[in-house]
């Protein structure tokens, strides 16, 4: 498969180009002269796409790593509440831990508190992942949510179609190291620890 | 330990406050999350009295969490933004790393469309402070951003001496930022997927 791929490329990366320029013909003055300058780059950029995946349901993934994006509106006094409480918390989340597949997790409060934009970094699959969520955190999950409008509870037969209908997809989405998951990397700290460790008792 | 002991109780102290504040918080809450909080509060005790470490801020904007930041930036399209912007992330199947990966700073990076096309949410997970990485941005791989922001209403360019006023004006600090592993920067993660890969191979050959 990696081959085929690979005999078809320069051609593709032609066309694509092409279409590139196309593209931008009526883009401003900026983006096409960066368009000129950048276009080595972007032939490798072209070439090289693997192109990012499903994360099942809804989202996008690369290699083992997906990401969700919601973007909720919040009930009446949901934004006072959501900032309250993340500020007593000083925006730091011990409790995420728990759910072990998940990188990253941000709060962001949009156009004057009446939206939620809540992102997150995460391993695998949309509905393994979302279950993670109701098995191991769900009363932080309500906590969290109860401030967004129609909330169903996480405890829900309804709650994931809840989330899919606040889900944007990406329409690009980059990782650094897509083939560690969050057990990965642990382990890897670990073992990186013990090298450290091996080689000073050498040393 | 005695000045311990006097922290441990100030802690005490504090995380009762804490506990009282949630609950004046949630006193007008819809009935699911006043009944979360209750079943919550005894972990929320420990959250709040295991003191984990504070949210920091990331420079000129944005939260950061020991060696990791967020950057969010949401910006209104430029007429036929969305259209040139969505083919173009198309046409390179929505994977950016060619570019991406020369940043060597970015953990992760997204691009969504919302509110029908007419904004574009940009968001990412960056190594250290904000002027830094917006740097690293314009110095290793400025075209590649001008053809992407130039969907940006309003752009200046990236070399433009506005450029960094107009991100900060558009850039929204998050409430909350969760990072698994907050020591970990990009540069750290991949010497330690090295360091893996010399133990697996050396295990082999003694095994």
């Amino acid at each position: 498969m990696a081959i085929l791929e690979q005999t078809r490329t320069p051609d593709r990366v032609a066309e694509k180009i092409k279409k590139v320029q196309e593209l931008y013909a009526d883009a401003p003055e900026v983006g096409r002269v960066a368009l000129k300058n950048g276009l080595e780059a972007l032939k490798h950029e072209l070439a090289a796409a693997t192109g990012r995946e499903s994360a099942g349901r809804i989202g996008a993934r690369q290699g083992k790593v997906s990401e969700l994006t919601a973007i909720v509106p919040l009930a009446t006094g949901g934004g006072k509440r959501i900032r309250g409480l993340l500020d007593a918390l000083e925006g730091n989340f011990r409790g995420a831990d728990l759910v072990g597949t998940l990188h990253d997790m941000r709060f962001v409060l949009l156009d004057n508190d009446t939206k939620l934009l809540f992102c997150t970094t995460y391993d695998g699959e949309w509905d393994a992942y979302i279950d993670d969520f109701v098995t191991k955190i769900p009363n932080s999950m309500d906590i969290l949510f109860c401030n967004c409008e129609g909330w169903p509870g996480i405890h829900s037969p309804k709650v994931k179609d809840y989330i899919v209908n606040t889900q944007h997809t990406a329409d690009a989405w980059y990782v650094a190291s897509p083939n560690l998951t969050v057990a990965e990397t642990r382990r890897l700290e670990k073992v990186g620890a013990a090298v450290d460790e091996l080689l000073d008792k050498i040393g | 330990m005695a000045t311990q002991a006097a922290t441990g109780a100030g802690q005490d102290h504090s995380v009762e406050k804490k506990i009282q504040q949630f609950r004046e918080l949630f006193a007008d809450a819809p009935e699911i999350g006043k009944k979360a909080l209750e079943n919550a509060l005894h972990e929320l005790r420990s959250q709040t009295s295991d003191l984990p470490p504070a949210i920091e801020s990331a420079g000129r904007v944005g939260a950061r969490l020991g060696k990791v930041s967020e950057l969010t930036i949401i910006v209104p399209l430029a007429p036929g933004g969305a259209k040139r912007l969505r083919a173009f992330l198309r046409l390179l199947r929505g994977n950016l790393s060619q570019g991406a990966n020369k940043v060597g700073t970015l953990h992760t990076m997204r691009f969504v469309f919302f509110d029908n096309d007419t904004r574009l949410l940009f968001a990412t997970a960056y190594d250290g402070d904000w002027d830094t990485y917006i740097d690293d941005f314009v110095a290793k791989i400025p075209d590649y951003l001008d053809v992407i922001d130039s969907a940006w209403d309003g752009w200046p360019g990236i070399r433009s001496p506005g450029a960094k006023d107009y991100l900060v004006k558009h850039q929204i600090t998050a409430e909350g930022w969760y990072v698994a592993y907050p020591d970990l920067t990009v540069a750290e993660i991949l010497r330690l997927q090295r360091i893996g890969k010399a133990v697996d191979e050396f295990l082999d050959k003694v095994g």
